[in-house]
């Protein structure tokens, strides 16, 4: 099915489709290794959640955190709810290296992330926020 | 653009509330909209000194989530001269709510600090204030680092005391630097007046001694201590050097020329 429809579009067509393929590829990827990082953390528990509990993003946390992360968090914060391109525009890094932090930090508890067609919004959790 | 300053310090004493309501009201003497906080939430003083009348909904009110910013703002214009807008937004001075706010978890400061930043939008773009100061109350509080995350530019008050000093340079180095923020230095309380004549060459040593540039120097100033809080220097002694200080300060931030 691709395929053809990859023959009847324009070269630039097929590379923009391309590139959104492998970024899904890229995301689902990176949380992948991230779940694997914290199960082989946690040998005792075989069956270990998707994401930790829910945490707090707040100024001490924010302080604690390695530079490259605190970057991005802090980005997040200021737009409460934003795409890794959004964020890459704040940050002035590739998209996909926001992608990856911004997962990082979605495993680990600080923020949420949801789906609406092609786009992945981050945010920090609305419970917590309001 | 510079729009939200914080004024912090390690140290208490150092001036910071002197300085951010003279700073404000230099600001709207400009002609310009702006709204002083008080986020010292331990030691609310900007009630006392504005000599506000009582408020109706306090700034623990809005980042409790039980109020809308616009609740919480006193309008002070008619103290200062020309067309400029002068609000306060104040803490709440009582005993209860001091307690209350003490006692907040990591959640609450997290709330907090979104309530803040969502300033940014309510009174920069909708109400079209031009400056928004934040008073905040000395070293490592949630409150203070809250507001510093928040603002774009954060005035560091220092005296030349010992303990103030390696305190302040710690703090520059590790917390301003960490959220990457815009910093300027006021060297505040300086007594030897050969400090104060010799500009260029303190600029140089604040800037090799704290890594960051120099805002102002301000003299100890006996008529400040005398005036007990009392004044609003800005306003009552429009030809006092102190006001001509904070003038300077005011057009090098307006000018973005602090670096």
């Amino acid at each position: 099915m691709i395929k053809n429809e990859l023959t009847n579009k324009k070269p630039s067509n097929i590379l923009e489709k391309i590139e959104a393929t492998l970024e899904k590829l890229n995301d689902k990827v990176e949380i992948m290794i991230e779940i694997q990082k914290s199960t082989n953390n946690n040998p005792n528990n075989s069956k270990a959640p998707l994401s930790l509990p829910e945490a707090s993003l707040d100024v001490m946390t924010l302080l604690s955190m390695p530079d490259h992360l605190r970057k991005t968090a802090m980005s997040i914060c200021r737009c409460s709810r934003a795409t890794a391109e959004e964020i890459a525009e704040q940050t002035k890094r590739a998209r996909a290296v926001e992608s990856a932090y911004l997962n990082q930090l979605v495993i680990m508890g600080y923020l949420k992330k949801e789906r609406k067609g092609r786009k992945a919004y981050f945010f920090i959790e609305k419970e917590v926020q309001s | 653009m510079t729009q939200i300053i914080a004024v912090h310090s390690y140290k208490g004493g150092t001036g910071k509330t002197s300085l951010s309501v003279n700073l404000a009201a230099t600001f709207a003497k400009n002609g310009k909209k702006v709204c002083i906080f008080d986020l010292d939430f331990r030691a609310p003083s900007l009630f006392a000194i504005l000599k506000t009348p009582n408020a109706d909904f306090w700034l623990n009110d809005y980042l409790n989530s039980t109020c809308e910013i616009d609740k919480t703002l006193i309008d002070l214009s008619s103290r200062i001269p020309g067309n400029g807008k002068f609000y306060t937004c104040l803490a709440n001075p009582s005993t209860e709510a001091i307690r209350d706010i003490s006692s907040k978890d990591r959640k609450w400061e997290m709330r907090a600090l979104g309530r803040l930043l969502a300033l940014r939008e309510s009174m920069l773009k909708d109400m079209k204030f031009d400056y928004l100061l934040f008073d905040t109350s000395p070293g490592l509080q949630y409150s203070s680092i809250n507001a510093i995350v928040a603002a774009d530019f954060v005035v560091v008050a220092t005296t030349g005391d010992r303990s103030d000093v390696d305190g302040t340079k710690r703090m520059l180095a590790e917390l301003y630097n960490l959220f990457e923020k815009k910093t300027g230095l006021v060297l505040n309380k300086v007594l030897d007046p050969a400090v104060t004549a010799k500009k260029t060459e303190m600029q140089n040593k604040i800037k090799t001694d704290y890594q960051v540039p120099l805002l102002g120097m301000v003299p100890c100033f006996c008529e400040i201590l005398r005036a007990e809080g009392n004044l609003i220097f800005v306003q009552d002694k429009p030809d006092h050097p102190f006001t001509k200080i904070l003038a300077e300060m005011a057009r090098k931030i307006e000018a973005n020329e602090v670096n």
